[in-house]
């Protein structure tokens, strides 16, 4: 009897690892049948690790034979978004001014999976330096949504989420700063979840807004999610980050425990705001009534502050920006200009055309902002904005345990159709508020639209470090919506099988 | 160009100093865990985090945040409830991340003083009537600190084949980035000092006060003391600020007092000369005894000054605070009080061994050995003896002072003695006895007696009336027992025989 990994969760995947079922190096093998398989279609990796994947699988399976106990995710596929360093690969953020970098050190989140026996398929593409909502922007090639190639994954973690969609890998890591991992994930009909900020580890992941950054997994199903999370915070705090947290528990205590007597929030007007499309607004209210269904009360809650987000958010994400790309000048690493006569020049050089135009556009935009004449007007303002943003949701908190509301406008649209860099800035909308406060996200897919046939997903937001009932209510979601495990059906099937 | 102190009559000098001090105590970097070596082959010290490698972040070494707060309760400042590190960018490949970690409006510490006492020479160079000074001439002046705060220190840069060093015109350019990221605090003082003795005087009391707090070995050669001077010069009788220029590559205390002195005056003919005076970073050139301009500043540059998001703000508590302060050693200044007070030391000796931690330490060592009524013996010769010799332990020392209390040897002995004790366990009275030093009445006796017996003359003078002549035949003793003899002794020996 055949086996593919498209019908296998993460737990499957281990415990059949565990019992001898199959071999780690038979799951590798499967999952880079997959990728050869599904890769040529969806271009979701810009590296492919066949050697290191078989090495950890090789090491699994030697720990299987000398009789020691196999840590949670041993032999689950994962890749990771490109701006994550891992020792042995390319660390390119999609950009050709880090095309040939090569990692020296490996990031806390990256290790952490290895290290509960995750098997590194290899680096996803991603928008330049995360900068975008499409994927587009990388520097390399686009990434096709699996669903539809003609449609972008969305972004900035497209590669992450069109891998899991693509059922390429189980898991994968990306980045979140402003929606980057939950847009994608509505996109692509699969799992995305934004932790707490300070709950996951950023040492090692290439900072794009050092303030508003934060890892999280993606998955088929929000177990899946909730597996990686476990790894993800195991070992408490990393001393390599002095924003870390120490928040080492095990999601799945409670991932079952329903939402009977959960309280969800909705903001009506939030449905009916410009650019919802209708199948969105729909999928939405079936969401909530199958929330109340399983238990949930719905109540209407407000974030009269939410509407300044998106304007806070272009003023401290580029700010942030500016400083943290500032170290990318060609004198250490990465895309240098030669023959240049001065210092000076060479830097100027080696930025104008190391970096494409939308990592230029955020890093100019910062410049500017952080301009001494124009500081206070602007990013002390944010800074405000921020303050507000976060106790309005804090005096949301204090009513419901989540709030509800979409990830995405719409869905996935065509490569190209969108060109102009403020109208994708604004479908951002419902995403970076989150990152403003800094409380923790998820996007769970409910349903594909009556339109467009489409994935789409429900957003659901929890207070800081309620991340444990925020996947118990997701799980709840999820289940209710009956979505978990779903491969994007272009891509089901094709390769994959374990012998 | 005219004299300083005739041009300090006509002018008045306004002066700040901004003190660079690396905290070369601490084992380990600022945001990371390299060790703090600059010694070491180049490169050798370093790790993503120091070397800006992209998604490395900084943890801030709380030991360093210790010594600052130190260094602020030592120097009467203020600790801030609320600090917070901020990035200032600038292109240039010292700092790995193209910005430098530092603090922003708010430093650890803030708002503290210390406070000068200017005697002797130096003192002069306050034309009177501008202070209330002592009837020796000598002055107390408080020294306002606006605040010290904590940064990164940059990497070492060589360029090769270009001019003098510079990166202009060089064939390639060598960084070394064993020194990014070694913590440095910066003091700014408020322009209180007026005098370039009065700035020379500022940095050696605060080199004192660090290294008796032992967080950095404060070594201008070396440069983990560095010091910035800016001054201007104003009409005498008037409050508007002229335009200040600023002084960098100062690696000693005279170099501090002579290139601020230089620069006074060479503002001073510029004004009289109807000319301006450029807002610019000028150089001190030793060797030519003069600064010369580095870079004229025609705005001020934007550094885009912003909070660390990496970095949390420092709330520092009470308790953190407290545990500071229980650390602080005892001050320079209290020191030598103690020493005048408890030993009736003079206050030259007590200053001199109490800025010296290590001075200060072998003295009380000694003391703890010797009879209080030899104090200042002990400290004449741990002040002009014993900075001389490599290894003398505390009963040696000891020794030494109670052969010179019982004037059983002189000074200019008691370093022949010591030539032969350093490096040994020797016992000082056995080598005094050893090389036939003791001082005996007998043996002065005979020297008396020759010189006596020369100078008729003298002792004629002397019969007659004129007593200061003995003055003379001390003297004459003391040449004939080539220096070995004590001239109290002699002195005792000579007016037995005269008035006998």
């Amino acid at each position: 009897m055949t086996v593919s990994l498209d019908a296998l969760s993460a737990r499957q995947i281990a415990a059949g690892v565990a019992a001898g079922s199959f071999s780690a190096t038979e799951v590798a093998r499967a999952a880079l049948d997959a990728i050869g398989h599904r890769e040529d279609d969806v271009q979701a990796f810009v590296q492919v690790t066949e050697e290191l994947a078989y090495d950890a699988a090789a090491r699994i399976d030697a720990r299987r034979a000398a009789g020691e106990p196999l840590p949670p995710l041993a032999g689950v596929p994962v890749a990771f978004k490109d701006n994550m360093n891992l020792v042995g690969t390319r660390t390119t953020c999609a950009s050709h001014m880090l095309a040939g970098y090569e990692s020296v050190y490996t990031a806390t989140c990256v290790r952490r999976m290895l290290d509960a026996g995750a098997i590194p398929l290899g680096k996803l593409n991603m928008d330049e330096f995360a900068f975008g909502s499409t994927t587009d922007s990388s520097a390399f090639h686009p990434t096709n949504n699996p669903w539809d190639l003609a449609r972008v994954p969305g972004g900035s973690s497209g590669g992450s989420a069109a891998a899991v969609s693509a059922g390429e890998v189980t898991i994968s890591l990306g980045s979140d700063t402003g929606g980057s991992i939950r847009q994608p994930a509505s996109l692509c009909g699969v799992v995305g979840m934004k932790p707490t900020y300070g709950m996951v580890s950023r040492y090692g992941v290439v900072a794009f807004g050092s303030s508003l950054d934060q890892v999280g997994p993606f998955g088929r199903r929000v177990e899946d999610v909730a597996l990686a999370m476990n790894a993800l915070v195991a070992g408490g705090r990393d001393p390599h980050d002095a924003t870390s947290q120490s928040c080492e528990q095990d999601f799945l205590v409670h991932l079952d425990d329903g939402v009977e007597g959960c309280v969800v929030g909705v903001i009506p007007a939030l449905l009916e705001a410009d650019g919802v499309t209708s199948e969105v607004r729909m999928a939405l209210r079936e969401a909530a009534r199958k929330l109340e269904g399983a238990g949930a009360r719905i109540v209407e809650v407000d974030l009269p502050n939410m509407a300044s987000a998106i304007a806070a958010y272009y003023v401290l994400g580029p700010c942030e920006a500016f400083s943290n790309l500032a170290r990318f000048d060609g004198v250490r690493y990465g895309y240098r200009e030669d023959g240049c006569s001065t210092l000076a020049g060479q830097s100027a050089l080696s930025r104008a055309h190391g970096f494409g135009a939308e990592a230029k556009r955020r890093q100019l935009l910062g410049a500017h902002l952080l301009s001494s004449e124009l500081y206070e007007r602007y990013y002390l303002s944010a800074q405000k904005v921020r303050t507000l943003i976060t106790a309005d949701y804090r005096h949301a908190f204090e009513v419901v345990d989540a709030i509800l509301m979409p990830t995405s406008p719409t869905v996935a649209w065509e490569h190209g159709t969108i060109s102009d860099p403020a109208q994708l800035y604004l479908a951002d909308v419902f995403t970076i508020s989150n990152n403003i406060a800094g409380n923790c996200g998820i996007s769970v897919p409910v349903c594909l639209g009556a339109d467009s046939g489409l994935p789409i997903g429900a957003q659901l937001q929890g207070p800081a470090f309620g991340d444990a009932r925020l996947l118990t209510i997701a799980r709840a979601l999820e289940r209710a919506c009956d979505q978990a495990g779903v491969v994007a059906p272009a891509c089901a099937g094709r390769g994959g099988e374990l012998s | 160009m005219r004299a300083l102190r005739e041009v300090l009559r006509d002018w008045e000098a306004v002066i700040g100093l901004e003190i660079h001090t690396e905290l070369t105590s601490l084992e380990t970097k600022m945001f990371c865990g390299c060790r703090i070596s600059h010694d070491d082959e180049p490169n050798t010290n370093v790790c993503p985090v120091c070397l800006g490698l992209p998604g490395a972040l900084p943890v801030p070494n709380e030991k360093a945040i210790e010594y600052i707060v130190m260094a602020g309760l030592a120097t009467n400042c203020d600790v801030m409830k609320r600090s917070m590190f901020y990035r200032k960018h600038y292109f240039y490949p010292d700092m790995a991340k193209n910005f430098q970690t530092t603090q922003g409006p708010v430093a650890f510490v803030m708002h503290g003083h210390l406070d000068l006492e200017v005697s002797g020479e130096g003192a002069d160079e306050r034309p009177d009537g501008t202070i209330t000074k002592a009837a020796d001439g000598s002055y107390v002046l408080p020294v306002k600190i606006l605040r010290i705060h904590m940064e990164e220190d940059a990497a070492k840069m060589v360029h090769v084949g270009g001019a003098e060093g510079r990166i202009g015109g060089a064939r390639e350019s060598l960084i070394d980035y064993n020194r990014c990221g070694t913590p440095l605090i910066e003091l700014v003082t408020e322009p209180d000092l007026r005098t370039p003795e009065e700035a020379r005087l500022f940095m050696e009391k605060l080199r004192q006060v660090f290294l008796a707090l032992g967080i950095s070995d404060c070594s201008l050669e070396r440069g983990s003391m560095r010091c910035d001077g800016n001054v201007s010069l104003r009409r005498r009788g008037s409050s508007e600020m002229g335009t200040k220029t600023e002084m960098k590559n100062i690696n000693s205390f005279k170099a501090l007092h002579d290139a601020l002195a230089y620069e006074i005056c060479r503002q001073a003919e510029v004004l009289e000369g109807g000319g301006r005076v450029l807002q610019e970073t000028r150089h001190w050139e030793p060797s030519r005894r003069k600064t010369v301009v580095m870079r004229v500043k025609e705005r001020n540059d934007d550094y885009r000054f912003f909070p660390d998001p990496d970095l949390m703000p420092f709330d520092l508590s009470d308790e953190f605070v407290e545990r500071c302060r229980r650390r602080l050693p005892e001050l320079p200044d209290a020191r030598r009080d103690r020493y005048v007070a408890t030993w009736g030391l003079r206050c030259r000796e007590a200053e001199l061994l109490a800025a010296d931690p290590q001075a200060a330490s072998l003295f009380e060592d000694v003391m703890g050995v010797a009879e209080p009524a030899e104090a200042q013996v002990v400290a004449n010769v741990m002040v002009n003896l014993v900075p001389s010799y490599g290894s003398l332990g505390v009963g040696q020392i000891a020794g030494i002072a109670r052969l010179l209390a019982a004037d059983d040897i002189t000074f200019v002995q008691a370093r022949e003695v010591l030539d032969a004790l350093d490096g040994t366990d020797d016992d000082p009275e056995e080598v005094v006895e050893a090389l036939g030093m003791r001082q005996s009445a007998d043996s002065l006796s005979l020297v008396v007696d020759e010189v006596l017996g020369r100078c008729e003359d003298q002792v004629r003078q002397y019969r007659s009336g004129n007593r200061k002549v003995v003055g003379y035949l001390v003297g004459q003793c003391m040449k004939a027992s080539a220096g070995a003899g004590n001239p109290k002794l002699f002195n005792q020996l000579l007016l037995e025989r005269l008035e006998g």
